[in-house]
């Protein structure tokens, strides 16, 4: 079954166009990337999956059936905008969110105890938002999305801000969600930290869909045309190259983007001739590579 | 949608139930109103509690002890003078000098200027020939103690010209007799007290006009509040933006409600033993009419008001953006009150008819109008069309101000202008 499903999903403000007929789906127990540079469309996209706006014209599905706001007590949602009741205590503040997404207050006073356990804050419970670090508050905030234990789970920036701790603390308890069959839309413009993370991924730019569909497939279309050599002795061989489209040196280890139907293996023979090569490797372009490739073709 | 309003309702009592303002605003305001009414006239008990010494100057002997007997008697003999009430009345010391010569009169007076004495009652035969006594005293700004001598001491003259003219004291009494007036309405129904009446419905009028502006502005604040802390778009996830702005205005309003009801019983309490003594007189004030409109008006008027400022607050970036529009929404409670005075004098004006009427003041000139109504002359209809059109615009002003609502709250930035305004409305 389909999680979500947007078809032909459009949304202008005034005449400018936030998102242009956009059209993915997520299967069930699926993590998705929902990519884009500030300002693409991404966040509007999410307000119109989740009822805040309604779409000027196509289709969402939400579990199977058109969207209705019943649904939207099985999602889980973490807003680009955090935020919280700063004079409201932990404990308190997660029994409201809970109930307000239909769950009973002692059910979502267990539920807050055992999250606040596992993220390591249960000693906090009775103090007041705004006695809490930065750290905490975005645990906290995770919590209250994932409270009600959502069968849809929707992260806007959800990297954003957090130390490199409790970036590996979300990342787990996040594949630890993905394991028990629960679909999660990762929105964010840092690929790198969800490239690891999701099955698919949607790259849209200006409002429109630019490139979609299984990662490993994405990439796979891209082709392995980036090389990492390492070597000792002259990278003369990099200069006015017509196989070399652009590189990186950093002294004796290069990242090399082949031109477009340029042979690897040419450049091998090249470099081979000129210096010691203790490595030459083909990579899968990084999703960040694919972004800005994609994106920038389109900004052209 | 019942259930996402009662919990975000309860969220918005209890938090603000909770804080210290809330308790402190509770106990404060009642006793600035008993520093305000009360203690003034306690002071002015303990000041004049204490017995002044006159001394009465007339060649007529008679008529100084006739002057004398009149202050020194006590004043609970149905000749209750205007002006002046029982338990704060002085007490007088009063002597009698037939002496009126000049030297005299300076010697009195500098007893007076070194307070060997409270006061000179100089009514010689040529004071009574110009009408007007001489009153040598300190106090010569204490208008309730002048205006009460002035009355004894032209009651106890007229009773001495009486007894003059050969009057026998029966004939004096009953000729110096005060009439009073009973106000009667043309339904034959009995008057009530038009002093007490006319306080008690001033009263109720301020409380609804300051709780509607007080707790309006907070709703705004609330509104506000959640806005910069940039929940609202973690709340939108479940509850819709016309749940919140409800929820919002129903807990806020039973907040003030809570104020009301414990200010309302500690008042009661306190003045129990007044209310059982006074019961047949209060209870002609506070008409089971009184009792049903004034929380309905009350209601509708905060309603009407904290939506308009639920539609600011979501507008606005900050307290200082929402001054103006805080000031054009007061604007009408204002008015209505600037309508009020004229009303209390003249409750049958066709501008009374029309403010009570019109949506923006009905609230607290219909309520005024049925107040003072003794002579049930206001036609139902009028009543009815009043209450009406005021639910009609809240819920139209409800639908209006949601849409605000729904895009304002996720409006951050620059405040918007008219033009953007009516677009969110339009759009959203």
């Amino acid at each position: 079954m389909q999680t979500i499903e947007l078809n032909k999903v459009r949304k202008m403000y005034d005449q400018f166009v936030a998102v242009n007929d956009l059209t993915f789906s997520i299967e069930q127990g699926g993590v998705f990337g929902l990519l884009g540079p500030n300002g693409a469309g991404k966040t509007s996209t999410i307000r119109m999956m989740i009822g805040i706006t309604a779409p000027d014209s196509g289709q969402i599905n939400m579990f199977g059936k058109p969207f209705e706001r019943k649904s939207l007590q099985k999602v889980g949602y973490l807003p680009e905008e955090r935020g919280l009741y700063k004079k409201m205590k932990i404990l308190d503040q997660l029994v409201f969110l809970g109930e307000l997404h239909g769950m009973e207050a002692s059910a979502a006073r267990q539920a807050a105890l055992v999250w606040c356990r596992r993220l390591e804050i249960d000693a906090w419970l009775q103090k007041k938002v705004e006695e809490l670090s930065k750290g905490m508050q975005q645990k906290i905030q995770f919590i209250a999305a994932l409270l009600h234990d959502p069968d849809f789970i929707i992260m806007d920036e959800p990297f954003f801000g957090l130390d490199p701790v409790n970036a590996a603390l979300l990342k787990d308890v996040m594949l630890d969600l993905k394991k028990k069959g629960k679909t999660i839309l990762f929105s964010t413009h840092r690929m790198d930290q969800v490239e690891k993370l999701c099955d698919s991924i949607c790259i849209i730019n200006k409002g429109n869909a630019v490139l979609q569909g299984d990662l490993k497939q994405v990439k796979a279309g891209y082709g392995k045309n980036n090389v990492q050599i390492q070597y000792e002795g002259d990278g003369a061989f990099l200069e006015n190259n017509s196989l070399v489209e652009t590189y990186n040196n950093y002294g004796n280890y290069v990242e090399v983007r082949m031109a477009s139907g340029a042979d690897p293996q040419q450049l091998l023979r090249m470099a081979a001739e000129k210096s010691r090569i203790s490595r030459f490797e083909l990579m899968e372009p990084s999703l960040e590579e694919i972004f800005i490739e994609v994106v920038g073709k389109n900004d052209a | 949608m019942m259930h996402n309003i009662f919990i975000i309702a309860r969220r918005e009592y209890l938090e603000r139930v909770r804080t210290r303002a809330f308790v402190i605003m509770t106990i404060f305001i009642p006793a600035l109103m008993f520093g305000v009414t009360v203690l003034p006239s306690l002071i002015a008990m303990r000041m004049t509690g204490g017995s002044k010494h006159l001394v009465v100057a007339a060649s007529d002997r008679q008529m100084a002890e006739l002057i004398r007997d009149q202050l020194q008697k006590p004043r609970d003999d149905g000749e209750e003078l205007q002006g002046r009430n029982k338990s704060a009345g002085s007490k007088y010391d009063v002597e009698v000098d037939t002496n009126v010569s000049d030297s005299e009169r300076a010697a009195l007076n500098d007893k007076v200027k070194q307070k060997r004495l409270d006061g000179v009652i100089w009514a010689t035969d040529e004071a009574l020939a110009a009408n007007k006594i001489p009153y040598i005293t300190r106090d010569v700004s204490n208008l309730s103690d002048t205006f009460g001598t002035q009355q004894v001491v032209s009651r106890a003259i007229h009773r001495r010209l009486l007894q003059k003219k050969g009057l026998s004291d029966t004939e004096i009494e009953s000729a110096l007799k005060p009439v009073g007036m009973e106000m009667l309405s043309p339904t034959g129904e009995g008057a009530k007290n038009p002093l007490l009446t006319f306080f008690t419905v001033f009263g109720m009028v301020m409380v609804m006009y300051m709780t509607v502006l007080l707790y309006g502005i907070n709703v705004m604040r609330a509104v506000l509040d959640e806005k910069t802390s940039r929940i609202m778009e973690v709340m939108l996830s479940t509850a819709t933006a016309k749940e919140m702005m409800i929820g919002k205005i129903l807990g806020v309003g039973a907040v003030g409600l809570t104020q009301i009801a414990i200010w309302t019983a500690t008042t009661g309490l306190l003045s129990a033993p007044g209310l059982i003594a006074g019961s047949g007189m209060i209870k002609g004030i506070i008409s089971i009419k009184l009792g049903i409109f004034f929380p309905i008006f009350f209601l509708l008027g905060f309603m009407l008001y904290s939506t308009m400022y639920a539609a600011i607050g979501a507008m606005v970036n900050s307290e200082q953006e929402a001054q103006q529009l805080q000031f054009l929404v007061a604007m009408p409670l204002i008015a209505s009150i600037i309508v009020l005075v004229q009303i209390l004098q003249n409750p049958a004006t066709p501008l009374a008819t029309w403010a009570s009427i019109f949506p923006l003041t009905a609230p607290l000139v219909m309520f005024t109008r049925i107040a003072l109504d003794q002579t049930q002359s206001i036609p139902s209809w009028q009543i009815a069309l009043s209450i009406g059109l005021l639910v009609a615009t809240i819920y139209g002003l409800m639908v209006l101000c949601g849409r605000i609502y729904r895009i304002g709250i996720l409006m951050y930035g620059k405040k918007p202008t008219l033009p953007e305004i009516m677009k969110w409305i339009r759009y959203a």
